[in-house]
């Protein structure tokens, strides 16, 4: 998505290079090589994709396509009012992932800078990274052993009489988009960290001697030159989480019960519901066009704001 | 860089309740996983085992049969990862000849299949599967993931930098492009070929959608769907009744060990690959 407008450029250019017979001999066996992936990539991603944009404007049954309907599909969708539904649990959950996704990293990234013991610098990169192998099972699995009714957590607060009954933080509606966000929040904030935490130590060190001259505090010194300099990383990761955020899948699939889908089914998760389960295949691939062209309408609209910052 | 004692103190302390947040969580389930069945399911703060046991992995093995998932996953990661990071080799090394007629339409192409998320085409993608007869079978999960963009351009990246000089002066001395590609180039490369692999047996090794739309037979489920049976208290498996907390807890722990050992190696290759991104940005 982050790429779409370097991939136009690189047709536009393509058409004005020119092309040598005696060089397409010397290349020919390069192309045999190269000729399998694109077959590939034509078979299991161009070929599906123009396939739910035609899908999208059939009426799809089990037996395939009984003739063209035009955009009675997403007539049908955008009258729906779970549809809607799913529209604002998918950007309540991007706000809320791509919020506190881009901006809070940016604090243990300092921090980390800060630390002068190199053993306990390596350590605590170690430690924040780990989550962002695990896959969406684990996580949940994690935090679900953790956070269950007779749990750690709601054991220690019953003991201490914080509370009186049990947390249902993973069947109570008011926790579960929170949830889906602290979770992701979780599992990405050592990369994140990670990122911004190269970015600041590549910042020219003069800008604080000078502002050490100058008398500046630290908190002076980060919010006037740390943030500043951390702009460009910042533009590129607020992009990348946004984006990732538009599909979120795994975390509201594994998270569903019948007492807080309604809130988290994401646009994603509603083509699998409609396409795989329901077999709905017209709906679902309304779905998905829409969930492409929110994206890349989103993608564009951002790196336009920014290039001209 | 702020030289500041008491911030670079308060920093101290904030990594680690920060690394007491991301540990405790995990902690908890490591000390379920060795609980008996009966003190997994207690109430109260479980930070070490009241009994030490590991009755929770023998129902895991013995009557959940988890070993076989395990094995399928095995299989497709090893298989999968070998062959894409051939794959990706041969296109990277393809997109790294300089003066490639064509070089910008295939750039092109290549930069497409990134920006498709791969949910706008699942259903699409499940129908080709079934059309090649691929539904239920493992071979599905390797050509799902077979090569992918990404890691062509990460391999390009690689080959790029060997100086042109040495492809010229195999090229005199009458050397093919196979050999080229195979004694020249690959040796050179082999860091490139590690962060691929890593990568993607991460990749493989997490792979959840895929195995969920193409794989029905119990037989040939992956280890991330019979984990999420597991942890979700799928009834379909009938076995309800005899997963405590300690089962699931162990089966997470077990799903764990693979990533554990090779994390080292991850770290390194990983956050390198990082550290590369932001300068690039």
């Amino acid at each position: 998505m982050v790429l779409l407008p370097d991939a136009i450029t690189s047709f536009v250019s393509f058409r004005k290079g020119s092309m040598d017979t005696r060089l397409l001999k010397k290349y020919a066996p390069l192309y045999v090589l190269i000729t399998p992936i694109i077959i590939y990539f034509c078979v299991f991603i161009f070929y599906p994709l123009s396939q739910a944009f035609y899908i999208s404007i059939q009426e799809f049954g089990l037996l395939g396509s009984s003739g063209f309907v035009g955009l009675d599909n997403y007539y049908t969708i955008f009258d729906d009012s779970d549809f809607l539904q799913v529209i604002e649990n998918t950007i309540v959950l991007s706000l809320g992932i791509t919020f506190f996704g881009f901006t809070l990293p940016i604090i243990p990234a300092i921090a980390l800078v800060e630390i002068t013991q190199m053993a306990a610098k390596r350590w605590f990169q170690t430690l924040i990274y780990l989550p962002n192998l695990f896959s969406w099972v684990i996580i949940i699995g994690i935090w679900m052993t953790f956070l269950s009714p007779a749990g750690s957590l709601n054991s220690v607060l019953i003991s201490l009489g914080i509370i009186d009954a049990p947390i249902l933080f993973f069947a109570n509606e008011d926790y579960a988009r929170g949830m889906i966000v602290f979770q992701t929040v979780w599992k990405d904030i050592g990369y994140t960290t990670v990122i911004y935490f190269s970015a600041i130590l590549s910042i020219n060190t003069d800008l604080y001697e000078a502002a050490e001259m100058d008398g500046a505090t630290v908190w002076q010194k980060i919010w006037n030159i740390t943030i500043p300099q951390l702009y460009p990383t910042m533009k590129i990761v607020f992009l990348i989480t946004l984006l990732g955020s538009l599909r979120t899948f795994d975390s509201a699939y594994l998270m569903s019960n019948g007492l807080i889908s309604h809130k988290i089914t994401t646009l994603a998760l509603y083509v699998y519901e409609q396409g795989i389960l329901e077999f709905d295949l017209g709906i679902a691939n309304a779905a998905g066009v829409i969930l492409l062209i929110i994206a890349i309408s989103l993608a564009l609209a951002v790196q336009k704001i920014t290039r001209n910052k | 860089m702020l030289n500041d004692k008491k911030f670079s103190l308060y920093s101290l302390i904030l990594m680690a309740l920060m690394s007491v947040m991301m540990l405790l969580p995990l902690w908890n389930v490591i000390a379920t996983a060795f609980s008996t069945n009966l003190d997994s399911m207690k109430p109260g703060l479980l930070l070490w085992p009241e009994t030490f046991s590991v009755e929770g992995f023998e129902v895991l093995f013995n009557r959940l049969e988890f070993w076989r998932p395990f094995a399928n996953t095995m299989f497709v990661t090893v298989i999968g990862v070998f062959l894409h990071v051939f794959l990706a080799s041969v296109g990277g090394y393809v997109m790294a000849q300089p003066n490639l007629p064509g070089k910008h339409f295939l750039t092109g192409i290549i930069l497409l299949t990134l920006t498709i998320p791969s949910q706008i085409i699942m259903v699409p993608l499940f129908i080709v599967f079934k059309d090649f007869h691929l539904l239920n079978t493992l071979t599905s999960l390797i050509v799902a993931e077979l090569v992918s963009g990404f890691s062509i351009l990460l391999m390009r990246n690689y080959f790029e930098q060997i100086p042109h000089s040495l492809l010229e002066a195999a090229r005199i001395d009458g050397a093919s492009n196979l050999t080229i590609f195979f004694k020249v180039y690959l040796p050179l490369t082999i860091p490139g070929l590690i962060t691929v692999g890593l990568f993607d047996v991460v990749r493989k090794y997490n792979m959840f959608v895929k195995p969920l739309i193409f794989i029905n037979d119990p037989e040939k489920i992956t280890l991330q769907i019979a984990l999420k049976s597991i942890v979700m208290l799928d009834n379909s498996t009938s076995s309800s009744d005899i997963v405590t907390n300690n089962v699931v807890a162990g089966a997470i722990v077990v799903a764990l060990v693979p990533l554990v050992l090779f994390y080292p190696y991850i770290q390194k290759f990983f956050i390198k690959g990082a550290h590369a991104g932001a300068e690039k940005g």
